[in-house]
Order: C-alpha cells, then sequence, then structure tokens
C-alpha cells in the first residue's frame, strides 16, 4: 500500500507528512511526532492510556488508524498545558494527590477533560460512568473523583482558584503536612519520560522469541535465517552468554533465555536486534526452533508425587522452598479446645496489571560500561546479577531505574534486563525493548496461587488454642521470589493473635506454569485471608462479635510472636477500636444478621451502581441505531 | 428483595523492610547553593508517592522548603545503594538513612554559624529556608549559611548508612527476628449482593491502620485506596486462568481490573504508633493496606446473604453457585 500524505493539525500546528494509512495513530504520535505524553497500556482499546482528542472527541489512539484522522484537529496531552500553565483539571489532580505511578494519568486527564466538557455539571457518579473506560492500577480512583470534581467546582466558580494551590507550612514543619506530590506536574502534563518514551541516536529495536510449549527440551536453534534479513543487527540466544547465566531473587535458576530446555509458555528463547522492531518481529519469525516435547506438570499437589517430570535437577522433588514455623504442640491443643474448626481456602493466580508494560534500553558507554535503563524494582541486585552472568567485573555494569509505571513487585525480576545487555554488547549500538501488554501478561510472574488447609481450635470465650495450616503454593517454572513469599506468608500466617500451639507450612513448588513471584503483600495475603475468615467463622459458632473474638486473642504491648521474636508496642488494639467506632459498627455476631443491621447505608457509603440508569437517553440512542 | 447488604471485617499485621534478613541503605545529602538541598540514594518514585515523602523528610531536617530539595536519579554507578523498591520499605528505610545525612550535613552547617555568631551550637535553629541563633538577633538565609559555610572552606554535606536489626529464621521452628518494625490494621466493608445475578459490588470500606508516622496523609490514602482496590480486584473479578500452561487471559478484555464504577469509597483512618527504632518514627503502609480487605469483604458476603466463598474470586457465578447450594441444603433439611 502506497504511503499516505497525511495532513493533521496537532496540538494547534499544521502537520504534513507521509504515513502507513495502517500506522495507528498512537504510533505515528508517539513516534514520528515524539508526541509520548499519551501511553500504550494494552494496545486494544481496554485501558484508555492512549486516549486523544480527534475533531474534539475523545478517541483511544490504539484502535485509530492515522488515515482515518486524516485533516482531523487533534489533541493530545501535551496540549493541555501548551502555554507551560497547567489546565484547571491538571491542576485539581496535583492538588488532589490523583497520580501516582502515573502512567494513567495522560489518558485519565484526557478522559476527564472530555467529561466535564460534556457535563460541566456532573456529578461524581456520573464522573465514575465517563471515566468507565480508563483503567488505573495504582490510587483506586478515589482521589481521581475527588480531583474532577474539584476541577468542577473551580471551574463553576464554587470554589475559588485558590483551592487548588498549595497551603504553606508554617516555620517549616513539613512532616505530616499534605504537600503537593513533587511529580505531580510531570505525570499530569505528560512530560515525565518512561523507558519506552526514552530514545537514543542510532537506537535498534528488540523483539523476543518466546516458547509456544510448557515443557520441551530444545534440540536446536538455527538463527541464520533471521540474521541474514536486512535490517537485523544482532540475534541472540543462550549461547551467548558469556558468564554463568542464571538469576533470580533468591535461587539463580533461571537462565536469560532458555537453555537446553523450556519450562512454560512464554519463555523468552531467543531475541533480535534490528532497525524497526517490525524487522526485529519478521526476523523472530525465521528463527528455527527444533524441539522435543516433555511431559509437564501444571498442578502443585502433583509435582510433589513421585515419578513426576523433574523442572530444576537442585530441586529432585519440585519443592522450591518450605518453610516451617512450630510453637508449643498443635495436637495437644486441639485436644483441649472445645471448638475445632477446619476449612479450606484457595486462591488464584493473578497478574500484577501495571498500566507501563516492561521496557528498557542499554548501550555500552564510551568507557565499556554495559548500562540498562528500565523500570526496574531492584538495580542493586540486578547489577550483581548481570555482572556474573555477562561476566564482567560490577563497576563495568550499571543499571538506572527509570520511573516506573506501576511495579506492586512485579519488576523485581530480571526478566528481560539481560537480554538487553547482551543485545547492546553484540551490536555495539543502543537498543529497547517495549513489551506488548500481552507479552507482560504471558511472560513475567503472577501472585502465587494458594491451596490453604487451616485447623483452628478455640476456647468457649474465643481464646484460640490452637492453629494448624498447611498452605501448598504454585510457584510456577522458576524461583523468582517464591523462597521469600513462602517466608512472609508462613510468618504472618496466624494473624497478630497470641496463640499457644501454632504448627505452619508454607510450601512453594515448581510447575510448568507461568512463574510466581514478588506481588504487593507478598503470601500474607494469603494467608491472611483463610485466618481471618475462619475467625468470622468461629465467632458465628461462639456467639461472638468478630471485633470481640479479636480483641480477646490480640498482640497488645510486649507480645511474643510466632517466631518467638517479642514486640515492643503492638497497635491492633487500636486499630480495632479505629475501625469499629468509624464505621459505626453494630455489635453481633456474624451470623448473616445483614438484614437487620441498622449501621448500613450511612452517609460514608457509596451508591450501588445499576449500570447504564444514569446514560438512559444515550442508550436508548444507540440501541435504536 | 434480590439485592442485600451486609458488612464483615478482618484485622493484619505486616512486616515493614526486608523479611528475615539484614535490610540497609545508604544517602548522601548536600546543603546546596541558595538554600537548597541535594540528595543521593538509590530511589526512585514507582507511584507511592517516595519522592515526595524524602522531600518532605529533607525539608523538615534541614530547614529548606519541599520545593527546593532536588533528589538525584537511582543508578548504581552514581548514587549509594538503597537496596530494592519494594517489602513497603521506602519510607522506612530511605526516609530514615536520607534524615540521618541530612542531620550530618545540617550538623556542618551548624557548626560553622555556630562559630560564626559565636553561641553554642545546639542554638542554631534552621527552618523554611531560614537560619538563625536562638535568642540572638541573628537570622540569614540558608542560601547565605551556605554561602558563609564555604567562604570558612566548608561545604556542608553528609553522609549515612541505616541498617535493620534482624535476622534469618530457624530452619526447624521458624523462629527468628525477621523485621524490627510492625504495623496492624484492621478493616470493615460494606457489600451488596444481588442474588439474581450473584454480583457483589463494594460500597465502602473503613480502613484503620498503623504507619508509625504519617509524613504526607494523603500519600497515606492513596496507598491505602490503591491497596484496597487492587485487593478487590483479586476477591471479586482477577483471574489469570491457564490451561495446559497456556493462559486464556492474556489481554485486559478477558482480565478483568476494577474500573471507576466498581470501587468503593474509601474510609481511611490513620494511626500513628511511632516506631521507635528509626530516627523519623515512620513504618510503612503500602503492602498491608490490601491485607484484610478480602477477608472483610467474604465475610460481608457471609453477612449479606449467608454463604462463605473460600475459593476467590468471588465472581457472580460462584456466588449463585453457593447460594444455590445454600438453598438446596436448606430445603432437603426442611424435607427432613
Ligand atoms: S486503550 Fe489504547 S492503549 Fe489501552
Ligand atoms: S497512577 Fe494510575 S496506573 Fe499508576
Amino acid at each position: 500500500m502506497p504511503d499516505l500524505q497525511f495532513q493533521a493539525t496537532v496540538n494547534g500546528r499544521k502537520v504534513a507528512r507521509s504515513a502507513k494509512p495502517h500506522q495507528r495513530l498512537l504510533d505515528f504520535l508517539r513516534d514520528d511526532l515524539q508526541l509520548t505524553g499519551n501511553k500504550e497500556g494494552c494496545g486494544a482499546g481496554e485501558c484508555g492510556t492512549c486516549s486523544v482528542f480527534v475533531d474534539g472527541v475523545l478517541m483511544k489512539s490504539c484502535l485509530m488508524p492515522v488515515a482515518k484522522a486524516q485533516g482531523a484537529q487533534i489533541e493530545t496531552i501535551e496540549a493541555l498545558a501548551r502555554t507551560g500553565e497547567l489546565s484547571v483539571l491538571q491542576k485539581a489532580f496535583y492538588k488532589a494527590g490523583a497520580s501516582q505511578c502515573g502512567y494513567c494519568i495522560p489518558g485519565m486527564v484526557m478522559a476527564a477533560t472530555a467529561a466535564i466538557r460534556a457535563n460541566p455539571f456532573a456529578g461524581r457518579e456520573e464522573i465514575k460512568e465517563r471515566l468507565g473506560g480508563n483503567i488505573c492500577r495504582c490510587t483506586g480512583y478515589q482521589k481521581i473523583f475527588d480531583a474532577v470534581e474539584m476541577a468542577r467546582d473551580v471551574q463553576n466558580g464554587k470554589l475559588p482558584a485558590s483551592a487548588l494551590s498549595e497551603i504553606e507550612a508554617e516555620q517549616g514543619d513539613f512532616i505530616g503536612r499534605n504537600v503537593r506530590r513533587i511529580d505531580a506536574p510531570s505525570k499530569v502534563s505528560g512530560a515525565l519520560k518512561y523507558a519506552g518514551d526514552m530514545t537514543m541516536p542510532h537506537m535498534l529495536h528488540v523483539q523476543v522469541l518466546r516458547s509456544p510449549h510448557a515443557h520441551a527440551r530444545i534440540v536446536s536453534i538455527d538463527t541464520s535465517a533471521a540474521e541474514k534479513l536486512e535490517g537485523v543487527e544482532g540475534v541472540i540466544s543462550s549461547a551467548d552468554v558469556p558468564g554463568e547465566d542464571g538469576f533470580g531473587v533468591f535461587v539463580n535458576d533461571q537462565p536469560i533465555m532458555a537453555r537446553g530446555k523450556v519450562r512454560y509458555v512464554g519463555e523468552a528463547i531467543a531475541a533480535v536486534a534490528a532497525e524497526d522492531a517490525l524487522t526485529a518481529m519478521r526476523a523472530v519469525e525465521k528463527i528455527k526452533v527444533v524441539y522435543e516435547q516433555l511431559p509437564a506438570i501444571f498442578d502443585p499437589d502433583d509435582a510433589m508425587h513421585d515419578g513426576v517430570p523433574v523442572l530444576h535437577d537442585y530441586a529432585p522433588d519440585n519443592v522450591t522452598k518450605h518453610i516451617p514455623i512450630r510453637v508449643g504442640d498443635v495436637e495437644k491443643g486441639f485436644a483441649e479446645s472445645d471448638l475445632v474448626l477446619e476449612e479450606t481456602y484457595a486462591t488464584q493466580a493473578i497478574e500484577h496489571a501495571y498500566l507501563e508494560p516492561e521496557a528498557g534500553l542499554a548501550y555500552v558507554d564510551p568507557d565499556g560500561v554495559v548500562t540498562v535503563v528500565s523500570p526496574s524494582q531492584n538495580i542493586t541486585h540486578h547489577r550483581h546479577m548481570l555482572a556474573r552472568i555477562i561476566a564482567k567485573p560490577i563497576a563495568k555494569v550499571r543499571f538506572i531505574m527509570s520511573p516506573v509505571g506501576g511495579g506492586f513487585g512485579g519488576k523485581e525480576d530480571m526478566i528481560y534486563q539481560g537480554m538487553l545487555a547482551l543485545l547492546a554488547m553484540k551490536t555495539r549500538r543502543p537498543v529497547r525493548l517495549v513489551f506488548t501488554r500481552e507479552e507482560s501478561i504471558i511472560s513475567t510472574a503472577k501472585r502465587h496461587p494458594s491451596r490453604t488447609t487451616l485447623r483452628m481450635g478455640l476456647m468457649r470465650d474465643g481464646r484460640i488454642r490452637a492453629l494448624e495450616m498447611k498452605m501448598i503454593s504454585d510457584g510456577g517454572a522458576y524461583g523468582l521470589s517464591t523462597e521469600g513469599v513462602m517466608r512472609k506468608a508462613a510468618i504472618l500466617a496466624a494473624g497478630p493473635y497470641v496463640i499457644p500451639n501454632v504448627k505452619i507450612d508454607t510450601i512453594g513448588v515448581y510447575t510448568n506454569n507461568t512463574p510466581s513471584g514478588a506481588f504487593r503483600s507478598f503470601g500474607a495475603l494469603q494467608t491472611e485471608f483463610a485466618t481471618e475468615s475462619m475467625l468470622d467463622v468461629a465467632a458465628e459458632r461462639l456467639g461472638l462479635d468478630p471485633f470481640e473474638i479479636r480483641r480477646v486473642n490480640a498482640m497488645r504491648d510486649g507480645a511474643t510472636t510466632h517466631t518467638k521474636q517479642k514486640l515492643g508496642s503492638v497497635s491492633l488494639m487500636r486499630a480495632l477500636d479505629a475501625a469499629e467506632k468509624a464505621s459505626a459498627w453494630e455489635k453481633g455476631a456474624p451470623n448473616s444478621r445483614g438484614g437487620n443491621r441498622n449501621d448500613l447505608n450511612r452517609d460514608d457509603v457509596r451508591p450501588p451502581v445499576s449500570l447504564g440508569a444514569r446514560f438512559e437517553t444515550a442508550d436508548k440512542q444507540e440501541a435504536a441505531e | 428483595m434480590a439485592r442485600k447488604r451486609g458488612r464483615g471485617m478482618a484485622a493484619c499485621w505486616y512486616g515493614i523492610a526486608r523479611t528475615a534478613t539484614v535490610d540497609r541503605a545508604g544517602a548522601w545529602a548536600e546543603i546546596d547553593d541558595g538554600g537548597s538541598a541535594k540528595i543521593v540514594t538509590g530511589v526512585t518514585e514507582i507511584g507511592e508517592g517516595i519522592l515526595t515523602v524524602l522531600a518532605q523528610i529533607v525539608a523538615h531536617e534541614l530547614g529548606v522548603k519541599p520545593a527546593d530539595v532536588v533528589i538525584g536519579d537511582n543508578d548504581t554507578a552514581r548514587s549509594p545503594e538503597a537496596a530494592h523498591a519494594g517489602a513497603s520499605r521506602q519510607t522506612y528505610m530511605i526516609g530514615n538513612v536520607v534524615a540521618l545525612a541530612c542531620r550530618e550535613a545540617r550538623a556542618r552547617l551548624a557548626g560553622v554559624m555556630a562559630e560564626v555568631w559565636d553561641v553554642e551550637v545546639d542554638l542554631i535553629r534552621t527552618g523554611n529556608g531560614e537560619c538563625w541563633a536562638e535568642n540572638t538577633n541573628h537570622r540569614i538565609t540558608m542560601g547565605e549559611a551556605v554561602d558563609t559555610c564555604k567562604k570558612r572552606g566548608v561545604v556542608p554535606v553528609g553522609s549515612a548508612s541505616f541498617g535493620t536489626d534482624t535476622t534469618g529464621l530457624d530452619p526447624s521452628d521458624g523462629a527468628g527476628r525477621p523485621w524490627q518494625a510492625y504495623v496492624f490494621g484492621c478493616q470493615v466493608a460494606e457489600v451488596e449482593v444481588d442474588t439474581i445475578t450473584g454480583e457483589v459490588q463494594v460500597l465502602a470500606v473503613w480502613a484503620a491502620h498503623d504507619v508509625g508516622r504519617a509524613v504526607n496523609p494523603k500519600g497515606v490514602e492513596g496507598q491505602i485506596e490503591g491497596g484496597i482496590v487492587q485487593a478487590l480486584g483479586q476477591g471479586l473479578m482477577e483471574d489469570y486462568k491457564l490451561r495446559d500452561g497456556h493462559t486464556s487471559t492474556s489481554g485486559f478484555a478477558k482480565y478483568i481490573l476494577p474500573t471507576s464504577l466498581d470501587v468503593p469509597r474509601v474510609n481511611s483512618i490513620i494511626i500513628e504508633d511511632p516506631d521507635p527504632i528509626g530516627p523519623l518514627g515512620v513504618k510503612g503502609i503500602g503492602e498491608p493496606a490490601m491485607v484484610p480487605t478480602i477477608p472483610a469483604i467474604m465475610n460481608a458476603i457471609y453477612d449479606a446473604v449467608g454463604v462463605r466463598i473460600t475459593s476467590l474470586p468471588a465472581t457472580p457465578e460462584r456466588v449463585l453457585g453457593a447460594l444455590r447450594e445454600k438453598q438446596r441444603l436448606t430445603s432437603l433439611q426442611a424435607a427432613e
């Protein structure tokens, strides 16, 4: 197809360029015009980070071919603060603390701008619906709603413009004050550059070949056809690793690219650096890999049986880590108990879904220092590991942490930085890799799914006499943070309660599933879910209020934990009192009394949503069309 | 009535900073020309607001304004190690070490000013961009104070290291001192369950969390609100599905995330039980904020409709299935 002579007005300036007709508007704006304020979060119309105005209408630019915007007036996030001054809405985001990682924020600001343009008097519930197409993974949205309401009120004169400025602290005491976030202006304006927004002169683009199999032996990798392709500057596989290959947070069991074997679907096998991403992608398709499929194991319970496939030689029972905690004698404790409960709890794998997919750049600097720029949550450890892997002294390896568009633990693993370093070394040119959303989901760590059996023995007055828990957790194909997750899960499993007899076992297991890794609240979420759920059952059975049963067992100042650590001050009672008071909790046993409660539906509770109710006319119109 | 309301609660505890290992962080500080501050430490914002927290701490410690604080990039070749961005450790480890580094830099400056003004060093005060000596008329800007130091050959710099007194766990019974700072929290959730569709809406969460000392209360709220919504996602909708190692949820069309319409009104209550060990009393909030949310929601579902969801997520299908099972058991009992 011939190139398109594209003409449009972008942020008030005339633009005339040739473009590929099917190029996405998003890429044209970001790559050709270097307007990187609007981001790509999903490339599929699902997240809203790419939202721009086309002839005044909010559009997801990842779904729009540039040809469709021919002759249009296009506004990106950069348009809103063109004069250097933030718009009222941007200032309100700044003031309200509505940005965290900031990656969703340019799209969110565009959507919010559209919302109050459409209805300058929109109420909170309407604002929520109008922002329904934009995902934010960090903020929980509340401060975003606050910001939009604040901007609306300033625009309507209900609030003075000064409501948006900083309150001056008296006498320089800045601790405990709501100082506005110093990074907010760069985020609400789209000025901040994440790794995927950065370019370097002479930079190559990287694409990765990933495993289609869950478990297979790699018989051969033939990269010759890929290497011959015009525009390809370098192809790497595990054979190109000069040092001791292997990374991980606790055990270095994962090679930079599959070595001899693939252990999960999506595992990196080879990578290509080429003049542009499309060429790199074509070259990836030309890499020929011969596999011999191996029997695979997908269930962590099965994985611990004899005679099943073994994932890693060092762990012949497929157990990555087992953490035991023992206090007293649980069997004796159960025998002494008035009530013994038993239940199984299960939690699923979930995805971090940070809005910024993985991205990074690498180059070798004039002094021969291999440098990697990426949103890594742990550059200190990554530098150590990479130095060993590429066989260089630590001083010849440098990691720079770029702004992180959401991490939640998911960016602690050195899952792609090694490939970047190797390609920069091989091509002697800067290289950049930007994951697609799909790549990010299939190839990076998840929260550990778990199956937990819990037994709890209690006395009639609610005191817990014994607690026994066993959690089996699927760590997937590589160790990553499994060991640490099992440890934290175990230490915190029995909750902040004084219990004389405790037996806890958390076991992380290798399977051929997507690896599990660090995820905000790191194992404690799984085990405390079980314990806190069972305490509610116990309270019901014993006719106790759920706050009361916790107070009966609560650790107090000077308590000893289940790992036999003596604590100082313990704030649990204060937290229980505060939550009970703030929610005006009506006392009573948790025996499904919901219908009879008198503490429901206060004014600090949001109204329930009935979808579409507020946009009846618009919906009807759509239905009629 | 098809829609039923209920409430549930749950508590939590959590350890701050790295687990069952010695944690550590380093920082450099300089009171710079014009009375600004230059801080270099291995930290980058991952969204939690650490840069703002550090600016406030620096302003508090040095007597400059947060807007005059410059924080250097996190770069293994240019900044001291502060280890990683995770484990709810940033305010605790890096906040504390930056405070210590600032104290050293400030002591240098105060020493010079005490000499110049011929007063005891502990009478030197700094605050909000100014430096003065208590009970005297001496008062100059921080910019002037830096200038005075430099004319006497002193650059007001400081550095510090902050480490934890922690141990590993005994391999047989788990005994050990995994953290030196613990936090506690409690949440109440109010839900509405549609008994026809099985859909659960979380309408409100009251969240009380100990953070030691809140440097920026709005930032703490932001962490609590974001944590609760992530937990709500896991509790009600998110599910990374695998079949024979292949996922069917590789995009946001299939992998469902909480949107603006799903979120509860979050009412945060910040509790401050200062950490006695670190110089600032701060602890952390990133992770603990999401720990009690799921059990509080599941307990609220039970309160509303009498079914216990023990396997996550509590999707409409799963809630409906549990309701049907409950109905079956009740009619069986009635028949007996
Ligand atoms: S909606 Fe366009 S990138 Fe997600
Ligand atoms: S601030 Fe919204 S995704 Fe991070």
